[in-house]
């Protein structure tokens, strides 16, 4: 099933539990517990998530607790307020964006060279 | 304002609720309160208590239903579960078990 069809829960929606799909979606509302997507996620500003994350693509504008994970790339906005770990190949992290926590990006180091918290 | 809508390929397992229009056309399991209408497209499968102003079946739906106002059934739909509601339509090809309370 293609993306055309939107998939979002709305600014006065609460979802409370397990989401889980391969369609994109866009949070306006307020999401609790675990989402995981085999697909891209975005957090609008006014969103509110305090759940597990899993997606391919996430994009965070509002709030968000709690570890988020990325396949492909993460972008925590301007507008967002993100605390807990972040992982993805890529990551970034926008100027004026309040972020507490972790990154980790999987990255080869040089031989020699060990991880901060190995 | 925006409705919610649950996509045909996303599935949520636990609690929705809120103030604005849900059309669901994936799978939602558990419980779904919603203060305006709910709709459950034909495609989606709804295994969960539903309680709404107004509640629109054209889909599967396992559960019971309290509509504040008006349930409908429509023809495609399946519904097996207790229906509450002061209104309530069953369309020609509808399929429904359970009761029927109107508060007569």
């Amino acid at each position: 099933m293609a993306s055309e069809e939107s998939c979002l829960i709305g600014s006065k929606t609460t979802v409370r539990g397990q989401v889980s799909g391969k369609q994109d979606l866009v949070i306006e509302g307020r999401v609790e517990g675990h989402i995981g997507l085999d697909s891209n996620l975005t957090v609008e500003e006014g969103g509110s998530v305090e759940a597990d994350v899993e997606a391919t693509v996430a994009t965070l504008r509002g709030e968000v607790r709690g570890p988020v994970t990325a396949l492909r790339s993460l972008v925590v906005e301007a507008s967002s307020r993100v605390a807990g770990k972040l992982k993805a190949p890529s990551i970034t992290i926008e100027d004026g964006a309040r972020f507490s926590g972790e990154i980790e990006m999987d990255v080869e180091l040089p031989a020699g060279v060990t991880h901060g918290n190995a | 304002m925006a409705n919610t809508v649950i996509g045909s390929s996303i599935v949520v397992d636990g609690e929705i609720s809120g103030e604005e229009p849900l059309t669901i056309l994936g799978t939602v399991k558990g419980k779904i309160a919603a203060a305006s209408s709910v709709v459950v497209e034909s495609g989606a499968t709804v295994e969960a208590d539903v309680e709404g102003q107004t509640v629109t079946v054209s889909g599967k739906l396992t559960g019971n239903v309290t509509a504040r106002e008006k349930l409908e059934l429509r023809p495609e739909s399946k519904m097996v579960g207790n229906a509450k509601a002061p209104r309530i339509v069953v369309a020609d090809g509808a399929t429904f078990k359970g009761n029927v309370d109107m508060d007569v």
